[in-house]
């Protein structure tokens, strides 16, 4: 009897006010499976909960099945935008098993094309962004131009997305002189378009109502919830692998680390563009200062045995590669850490209402995509006991010895 | 005989038929502008450059499955958008096309046709509310703050050209401008950037697409219909467009007069009225290239902090003239 009546209190309590709106797995802003699960207070947003494991691949398993060569394109598969960073941080992390350095041609091909790279994948960045505030001639536009970095990319590896450039070792194809004349046309076309996307973003009046103030990470979150990339550098916040830790010539290719102290979405749209301004002129520096000489060195099919860590600041940030070798021709393990992963829990900050800064669900969409989130690559595995409301994680000799029971 | 012409008048032309063979073109046309200011093609393979693209549109839809989920309000769900479309053709009926009066017209019929557009946003509501979906609830509530946003600056310039022609007939309002010039040069002409403006908001196209947002709440209050529901939607929109930017046309540029030899009337009013139109539709498409989505709150603050103050503006300027 009393339970029915408190049941009934809490029918009519100011909770029911509140309801759900779920944002995933299948949603218009999101382009991967994601869920979020938001509650919401007429427009307001009151509570975040978050759930990425829909598309587990079983990739580093997958990896441990095949051989060191034909790694390169299962890895090369995990992210379709960001496939020369994972191609370029598995490289490194086997070389390094190996010992052996690359020849310094090789270097600056492998950095041209990763930085051609970000450019793609901060073109595809912006336009979503527009798109998801609305801005569909915006991100026309911006495709559009996007077209000439692909064109560039096909022209110099083969292909326009998955490239399959960088190999154990050194690089697969040589630029030609020709090809160079091309890049520097491109870059000229690119650097005149992208200033001219930077001064839309900076004085068009509705981009800046719908970016400005939104999806606020403060620095000192930022830091403490490990935000990567230009997430973090939006927050104001100094980090870059390219400068913390040079990989391939990050120390030789000079280049500026590209903060901004608004901390909010808009920041994060000055921060890809301006970062795609100064890709340009890396690709330039390489184009001027490439040596002659060979791109590719042989290295035998198994490298001893030993363990290697790389690290690439790949478009959305900061990317980790484990490998541990026992000597055979496939890696005894291999790990995987990308970027967006680190970026999840600040997004769900970002979309935390606080007592003075207040989350609309018009928001959500561009919140969201301010990470440049790659859901796919994201994949966990945790065990819940569904009666008993538990939730645990198994390492992988506990697994192991669960699979053996 | 006369019965019988007035029930072609109203089904065939400038009738029913008409409007609805119109509006495909019109959304044909809207979205071929909208494609090629973004640098795209637009419809191309059905007819001739597309033209026949929503047509088609509308008959797939009207094969495709129409679903009818469980939890929602039957009765309402089913018949509201035969209201929609019931609504926006009566519109297009009391528009000025074949002569200085629309088919139906009566005094005080301005006030009717602004009537009709705010009966349309209240079928809008109804049915997000009726579809039991979330998006479809945040969808009707958005549409409801947006119309507490636009209506009123819109009724307002309305009634500055009443005010203009000292009458609420929509005849006499034509009529006046035909011998003595259009409202939009003599001093209409921030009633004529505010009714345009507030059209975009009426017809839930960008800027202020906010009840339909796809990035945020998928459809919005449509995300429910499906199948000839949806196809019936589809027209409605397509027909209001059409019905907007006649009422405009009628409002400001003089509806379909112009200069005409005695006996070819009834050619060229009808002329004049698609060339209007199209020059409406025109500045309408342009809006939409132009601007990211608004968040509700800043349409509504914007509707209150620029549009209404200008629009009293407008009026007492207009009382200022007369």
């Amino acid at each position: 009897m009393q339970e029915e009546e408190l049941q009934k209190m809490e029918k009519k309590s100011a909770y029911e006010l509140f309801f759900d709106i779920p944002v995933g797995p299948q949603h218009p802003a999101l382009k991967e499976p994601a869920f979020f699960k938001f509650r919401v207070e007429g427009e307001r947003v009151v509570g975040v909960d978050v759930d990425v494991s829909y598309n587990h691949r079983g990739i580093e398993r997958a990896l441990e099945d095949r051989n060191y060569i034909q790694n390169i394109y299962l890895i090369e598969r995990i992210c379709g935008i960001c496939n020369v960073a994972h191609t370029l941080c598995y490289a490194q992390a086997v070389e390094q098993l190996h010992g052996k350095e690359i020849p310094p041609r090789a270097n600056y091909i492998r950095l041209m094309i990763e930085e051609l790279a970000r450019i793609h994948s901060h073109t595809l960045w912006l336009g979503v962004a527009a798109h998801e505030i609305g801005f569909d001639t915006l991100f026309m536009y911006v495709w559009r131009d996007r077209e000439v970095v692909m064109d560039l990319i096909e022209m110099l590896t083969g292909n326009r997305v998955t490239t399959a450039i960088n190999t154990i070792g050194g690089v697969r194809r040589d630029v030609s002189d020709e090809a160079k004349d091309k890049v520097n046309k491109g870059m000229n076309i690119l650097e005149e378009r992208l200033k001219y996307y930077r001064k839309v973003a900076l004085n068009d009046p509705t981009v800046n109502a719908r970016c400005s103030g939104v999806g606020i990470l403060k620095p000192r979150d930022a830091i403490k919830l490990c935000a990567v990339g230009p997430t973090l550098r939006a927050s104001g916040v100094k980090n870059d692998v390219r400068r913390d830790d040079p990989y391939t010539l990050h120390d030789e290719v000079p280049f500026n680390v590209i903060t901004f102290d608004t901390m909010d979405v808009f920041a994060r749209v000055l921060v890809r563009i301006d970062e795609t301004l100064e890709s340009v002129n890396m690709i330039r520096y390489c184009l001027d200062h490439m040596p002659n000489g060979d791109v590719r060195i042989k290295l035998p099919l198994s490298p001893p045995v030993g363990e290697a860590v790389s690290r690439v600041e790949a478009p959305r940030g900061e990317l980790i590669h484990y490998a541990r070798s026992n000597g055979t021709k496939n890696p005894e393990r291999y790990k995987v850490r990308t970027p967006t992963f680190g970026n999840i829990p600040s997004v769900s900050e970002m979309l935390t209402s606080k007592s003075d800064y207040e989350v609309n669900i018009a928001d959500i969409p561009i919140v969201l995509a301010s990470i440049d989130p790659c859901f796919s690559c994201t994949a966990r595995m945790e065990f819940r006991d569904v009666s008993k409301g538990k939730t645990w994680i198994w390492s992988l000799k506990e697994l192991k010895a669960h699979c053996k029971k | 005989m006369n019965f019988l012409l007035e029930l072609l008048q109203i089904l065939v032309f400038p009738g029913v038929l008409f409007a609805i063979g119109l509006a495909f073109v019109y959304e044909w046309l809207d979205r071929k502008i909208y494609a090629r200011l973004q640098n795209r093609v637009g419809p191309l393979y059905t007819g001739p450059s597309g033209i026949l693209q929503p047509f088609a549109d509308f008959i797939k839809l009207l094969a495709k499955e129409d679903i009818v989920p469980n939890e929602v309000d039957k009765p309402l769900f089913n018949a509201l958008p035969i209201f929609a479309l019931t609504l926006s053709l009566t519109g297009f009926l009391a528009l000025p096309i074949t002569d200085l009066r629309g088919v139906i017209s009566f005094n005080g019929d301005l006030i009717f046709l602004i009537v009709l557009m705010t009966l349309i946003c209240i079928v809008i509501m109804y049915s997000g509310i009726s579809s039991a979906n979330r998006f479809s609830t945040v969808g009707a509530e958005r549409a409801a703050l947006q119309l507490l946003g636009y209506e009123i600056p819109m009724m307002l310039s309305a009634i500055s050209i009443g005010i203009l022609a000292s009458s609420m007939w929509v005849y006499d309002i034509v009529s006046i401008q035909a011998n003595s010039g259009w409202f939009l040069i003599s001093p209409g002409i921030l009633g004529f950037a505010i009714f345009v403006l507030c059209g975009q908001a009426e017809l839930e196209r960008i800027p202020f697409d906010i009840p339909e947002a796809e990035t945020e709440i998928v459809a919005g209050w449509l995300t429910e219909f499906s199948g000839r529901k949806l196809a019936l939607f589809r027209l409605t929109k397509d027909v209001e467009l059409l019905y907007l930017s006649g009422l405009v046309v009628a409002l400001f540029l003089g509806g379909p007069s112009g200069p005409v030899m005695p006996g070819l009337e009834f050619i060229l009013y009808p002329l004049y009225f698609l060339l209007k139109t199209l020059f409406v539709l025109f500045l309408l498409t342009t809006l939409r290239a132009l601007f990211a989505r608004l968040r509700i709150d800043q349409m509504v603050n914007f509707s209150w902090k620029y549009l209404v103050p200008i629009a009293i503006l407008q009026v007492l300027i207009v009382r200022l003239v007369v």
